[in-house]
């Protein structure tokens, strides 16, 4: 009898052991359903807990315990029930071999405690930590969700925007509590049904306030995936902008379904996040928002210094782009990107000059060309890459606002006469400044630069605005009131030509003192433009507008020295590597000496009779002086040759390139208004001729408005010989059908031609 | 769903070519190892030295040829470190005195293979004794069982086999082989209630 229920429980116990009779049962369970064996049992997990390391305990803070639910390197988190209360939680152990090292079980306690502290909705709560009896453990709320990553998957852009957004806000309450998170994940994020995303695994955080690291220097803490580079790289003391990485990397993820940063070993992986620019996220998925994209890379900079400052300002243009306005972020990466493939076509660029596939000219004019694409990494409307609604209306504000002030210097208003307008100039320029700087300080660069573009038209406006009404610098030019400018416009106010002088000279400095503070190349451009204008003004003070009725000659012999310094201020900036400031100045020279020379030949007296004296065949006609003016262009073009430079060899090439319309169009005037029979005979052989010569030389420098110019004047002269020499004589289409037909056939056969010639000639000259 | 550190997903990560699974799945088994070969040893020769050398040797093996293991089972991965230890004892007693290790044909974490398996005990020489109190527990108890009870619970308990595999082995039938290892386990209750505090 007893035997026999020894059987029957020896039978029960091997199935149990076999586990046929406990499938989806818990020790707990098992024991309840099996009273008669529960010593036994007991014995079996005793059995188990010693040579099993994943072994669980029963009972942990008084919560029966059910099964694992996540593990990390220093533990396991399980999923737990308070009996009690009937309600799931999670507790987080520290694995039983980490027990008795100090220097986790330290890390352990830290994270508990920061957990305590940090009292947020989307932070997970800690309810206890385990008494010092059991192994260390502490008791949290189970959250019942998903991963961002999956919770994002079924989820517009928009909703996922907004669940990074919660996130990135919770980051920054972090931090604003002291502590770096520094294993951000999307599997530290939990998103439940309501998609109210919750921050966990805090076993990573660096405490700013104690200055303690809770994992030793040099060590590599966190999932290497979402890793920042400063991270990656070790040592480096981190700050919130390593967490700032991390979420660009987790917003990567939600956008495009990867991680950024991947690599089969870890190596490789730490490699690549310290030195590579991720895969644009449209690239991988073309729906993204450019806006989304513009936001995660620039979290993604590797430079922290080129990141969000912070948290806040992630976050800041996560609502930007939820409330459809424009991000600030402006991601580096951009350019970087271009710059890369720039350099690597520059270098096939390169190649193909030295193989001679390319032409000198067709290189220097590739060359600029991506010069140009490189240079245009400036927050100027006018380089911007692309235009967007808020750009070009702020520009159109800054313009308004200008356009508005300058009514001030014009009219008289009675509402706002004397001090009132000078305070009403001043409010609309210092604000303006100071939103500028402040914007830039804020490194919101694009929306700084048309603030200050328009602090910097506003400043000369509101300081002529101020002379007007206080009566300053009232002196007219030459004491003659039909010399100022302003009062031949029958305005209102009348300021005088000083103060326009002393207020465009007021608005130099400011100009160039902003290119200085913020290197946007547009405010030299604006000084240059007040550098001419200034040119103008001086000459209006010198009484150009006395000369303007009497001798207009005299006005563009004077734009000459503004060439001249307008020239030399170009080659001493160039000359000191300063290229971007130069560029804005040889236009100008090149506009002056164009100008000047041909108003000169057109209207200067002296220049006319001059030429009448050395010449007093030309009648001193003004087609000469045009003529003599292409033969300065040349000797203009060879002088900026000689220097050697870039920039100033373009500002010859604009010189050469006037040439041929000036000589061809002056023969064929001269040849119309020729007085005697031989001249007329001459200057239409001459026409013909010249177009040829301009044809064939615009092969040395590659001019192809040498070579189009030269072909139209071609046929302006045929007809002109037909007209003045070969009146009705019909030789004269045959010779010229002749003279194309053995041309094209010379040219067509021109290698054989060139060695029966040669050889010809050196038969002749034995 | 599948547990991302069972046995088989682990030998299965280990295939497709990452090292610390491989690691992982042994460093799960190494305590039921070490007391199967404390006991495959003469009384003589089992302290925990001579135990821990043959474990590490037996778990180099093991790396060495994961490529002909085939998993079947659960318990399969521990009894084919079994058999690995049966032929490392052999070895061990033929070539005694002599120092040949298949441990150094397998490509371990280095300067200049980073990326190899760990050493399965790169820490200390006891990984293994971070709960050597709670093993030493057990061998103590497992001493004090007549040898049938004690063989009885380490085919059960310790190397994974089912009562049917066990009856097989020790050609009994199951039904005496249930009682066996029934009596077994009340035994080491005994044992384990009276050396309690």
């Amino acid at each position: 009898m007893e035997d026999e229920q020894e059987q029957r429980l020896a039978e029960r116990f091997a199935d149990i052991l076999d586990g046929q009779a406990t499938a989806g049962l818990s020790a707990g369970d098992i024991r309840e359903h099996y009273p008669d064996l529960a010593g036994e049992l007991e014995a079996l997990s005793d059995i188990d807990r010693a040579v099993d390391p994943e072994a669980l305990p029963e009972r942990l803070s008084g919560h029966r315990i059910l099964s694992v639910i996540g593990r990390g390197g220093m533990g396991r988190v399980l999923l737990a029930e308070d009996e009690a209360l009937r309600r799931r939680v999670a507790i987080k152990m520290l694995a039983p071999q980490y027990a008795d090292r100090p220097a986790l079980r330290t890390r352990f306690m830290a994270e508990a405690r920061a957990m305590a502290r940090l009292n947020h909705p989307n932070v997970v709560r800690i309810y206890s930590l385990g008494p010092a009896s059991e192994p260390p453990h502490f008791v949290m709320e189970h959250l019942d969700g998903v991963p961002l990553t999956r919770a994002g998957a079924a989820l517009t852009f928009e909703q996922r925007a907004e669940m990074v957004l919660k996130v990135v806000e919770t980051v920054h309450f972090l931090h604003g509590k002291g502590v770096i998170h520094r294993d951000l994940k999307p599997q530290n994020v939990l998103v439940g049904p309501d998609l109210e995303p919750k921050l966990l695994d805090f076993g990573l955080i660096l405490d700013l306030g104690d200055q303690k690291r809770l994992s030793r220097p040099g060590e590599i803490a966190g999932t290497p995936e979402y890793l920042s580079p400063e991270q990656a790289a070790g040592g480096e003391a981190l700050d919130a902008r390593s967490d700032v990485f991390s979420l660009g990397a987790v917003l990567y993820e939600l956008l495009t379904g990867q991680p950024p940063f991947r690599a089969a070993a870890i190596a490789d992986l730490l490699r690549i996040i310290r030195e590579e620019d991720p895969v644009l996220p449209r690239r991988h998925v073309p729906e993204i928002p450019r806006a989304l994209q513009n936001v995660c890379l620039k979290a993604l900079e590797k430079d922290p210094a080129r990141r969000y400052a912070s948290a806040a300002d992630m976050a800041g243009d996560l609502r930007r782009y939820l409330a459809g306005e424009a991000v600030y972020a402006e991601p580096a990466a951009y350019s970087r990107l271009i710059a890369g493939k720039v350099g690597e076509h520059l270098r096939e660029l390169e190649g193909w000059r030295r193989d001679q596939i390319v032409s000198e000219a067709e290189y220097d004019g590739l060359r600029r060309r991506y010069d140009r694409l490189l240079e245009r990494d400036d927050a100027w409307i006018m380089e911007a890459r692309r235009l967007t609604l808020p750009q070009v209306t702020l520009y159109l504000g800054a313009w308004v606002l200008a356009v508005g002030a300058a009514l001030l210097t014009f009219f008289r208003y009675p509402a706002l006469a004397g001090s009132p307008a000078v305070l009403t100039a001043w409010a609309a320029a210092l604000p303006a400044g100071w939103i500028g700087f402040d914007s830039w300080r804020r490194e919101r660069h694009r929306v700084a630069v048309a603030w200050l573009l328009a602090f910097c038209l506003l400043a000369p406006i509101a300081t002529l605005v101020t002379l007007e009404e206080f009566h300053l610098f009232t002196g007219l030019t030459m004491g003659q009131a039909r010399l100022e400018l302003f009062h031949r416009l029958h305005v209102a106010k009348q300021a005088t030509n000083a103060q326009l002088w002393w207020s465009i000279l007021a608005g130099i400095p400011v100009c160039w003192w902003i290119r200085r503070f913020t290197g946007a190349s547009v405010f030299t451009l604006l000084s240059a433009v007040f550098g001419a204008l200034l040119a103008l003004a001086t000459l209006v003070r010198m009484g150009m507008l006395d000369w303007l009725e009497n001798d207009p000659g005299r006005i563009y012999f004077r734009l000459i020295p503004c060439a001249a310094i307008f020239m030399t201020a170009g080659l001493l900036l160039e000359r000191r590597g300063r290229t971007d400031d130069s560029r804005y100045f040889y236009p100008f020279a090149v506009a002056f000496t164009w100008a000047a020379l041909s108003g000169l030949a057109a209207f200067h007296e002296p220049y006319a009779r001059w030429l009448k004296g050395v010449a007093p065949w030309t009648r001193g006609q003004l087609e000469y002086l045009f003529i003599l003016n292409a033969g300065v262009y040349f000797l203009l073009d060879r002088a900026c040759d000689r220097m050697g430079s870039g920039q100033v060899r373009m500002v010859g090439k604009s010189f050469r390139f006037v040439i041929p319309g000036h000589v061809m169009t002056s023969l064929l005037l001269l040849g119309v208004d020729a007085q005697t029979p031989a001249e007329t005979k001459l200057l239409a052989w001459l026409l013909p001729a010249a177009a040829c010569v301009f044809v064939f030389a615009s092969i040395p420098r590659q001019m192809k408005n040498f070579f189009a110019t030269g072909l139209l004047f071609f046929a302006i002269g045929v007809a002109r010989l037909q007209h003045e020499v070969f009146h009705d004589r019909a030789v004269w289409p045959v010779l010229l059908l002749a003279a194309g037909l053995s041309l094209m056939a010379a040219a067509a056969n021109y290698a054989a031609l060139r060695v029966n010639l040669t050889r010809a000639v050196k038969a002749l000259w034995r | 769903m599948e547990n991302p550190t069972s046995t088989f997903a682990l030998l299965e990560h280990a295939r497709a070519g990452d090292p610390q699974a491989l690691s992982a799945a042994f460093e799960k088994h190494r305590r039921r190892l070490a007391v199967l070969i404390h006991y495959k040893l003469s009384p003589q020769a089992r302290h925990g030295a001579e135990v821990e050398d043959l474990v590490q040797e037996t778990l180099l093996r093991g790396f060495r040829d994961i490529g002909r293991f085939h998993y079947q089972s659960p318990g399969s991965l521990l009894r084919w470190l079994s058999s690995i230890a049966d032929h490392v004892i052999v070895d061990r007693l033929r070539y005694q005195g002599r120092d040949r290790r298949a441990g150094q044909q397998v490509p371990f974490r280095s300067a200049s293979n980073p990326n190899g398996p760990e050493p399965t005990d790169s820490a200390t020489p006891s990984r293994l004794f971070a709960q050597q109190e709670a093993v030493e527990r057990l061998l103590a108890r497992l001493d004090r069982l007549p040898e049938d009870y004690r063989q009885a619970i380490l085919m059960t308990k310790i190397e994974g086999l089912s009562t049917a595999e066990m009856a097989q082995r020790t050609g009994r039938s199951r039904e005496a082989a249930a009682l066996l290892v029934y009596r077994a386990v009340k035994r080491f209750r005994a044992i384990s209630d009276a050396s309690e505090p």
